[in-house]
């Protein structure tokens, strides 16, 4: 497989990881927030 | 909530197009993929810690405890954007120098960066009540981030490096391929876009804890 494309996978899958956990985190903080 | 996806589309847009599109720097061959996360990590690092230094200064001025918030949160991510530019530097240079680590007068400013404020991280830790803690660390901040500058960009430029040269050349010019340089910026950009994000978010988580511990 083109070395690009896999730089290119394993750098989005990160990105999108680390997105989402910030996401989550940042759903968390609102709730604790409303409280 | 829509900016956050921009934040995402345009991050993750900008890595297809320089991982796939951009052509590779001659002399840095394959690690130019590097380039596009080491130096928005640094940039980001810098802006980090000087954000932390202003806040500091208003904390000594006002006394007010938001600030005290954005310096420490400030601070907790420039040294975490700091190891990531760390890291990449160090898996660039074992590619291109054949070692992780050469103890290069960038890494030596990098090591000593990290040093100061994980020192700072760690005299926050260990003091006891809020005004205090603000005062005394308010007062480090703006020390350590007086040896920054000459760390970051004095140091290197006065011994002699293998880095490669910085993004502004010598002459004062930008010596990049037009593709490289509108993929290197965007996601310039973008991490720091990301950045502003985590501040604030981790200035909330401040003022919460302080508002449960109360």
């Amino acid at each position: 497989m083109d070395r690009n494309w896999v730089v290119l996978g394993v750098s989005l899958m990160l990105w999108g990881l680390l997105f989402f956990w910030i996401l989550r985190v940042e759903r968390r903080v609102r709730d604790v927030e409303k409280r | 909530m829509l900016w956050r996806w921009l934040i995402f589309v345009w991050i993750a847009a900008t890595m297809v197009v320089a991982l796939l599109s951009a052509p590779l720097v001659p002399v840095l061959q394959e690690t130019t993929r590097v380039l596009y996360f080491h130096i928005p990590s640094a940039w980001v690092t810098v802006l980090a810690l000087g954000w932390s230094m202003i806040n500091s200064m208003l904390y000594l001025i006002r006394r007010d405890l938001r600030n005290d918030d954005h310096a420490a949160a400030a601070a907790e991510l420039g040294f975490v954007f700091c190891v990531v530019a760390t890291v990449t530097g160090s898996i660039w240079a074992k590619s291109m120098w054949g070692s992780w680590w050469n103890w290069d007068p960038r890494e030596t400013s990098i090591f000593f960066v990290l040093l100061i404020y994980g020192a700072y991280l760690a005299l926050r830790a260990s003091i006891e009540g809020e005004e205090k803690r603000a005062r005394l660390s308010a007062i480090y901040s703006i020390l350590a981030f007086v040896a920054v500058p000459p760390l970051m960009f004095v140091v290197p430029r006065i011994y002699s490096t293998l880095h490669p040269d910085p993004i502004i050349n010598g002459s004062g010019k930008i010596d990049m391929d037009p593709m490289i340089r509108w993929c290197f910026f965007s996601m310039l950009l973008g991490f720091t876009f990301l950045y502003t994000w985590l501040q604030s978010l981790r200035v909330r988580v401040s003022r919460l804890e302080r508002r449960l511990a109360t």
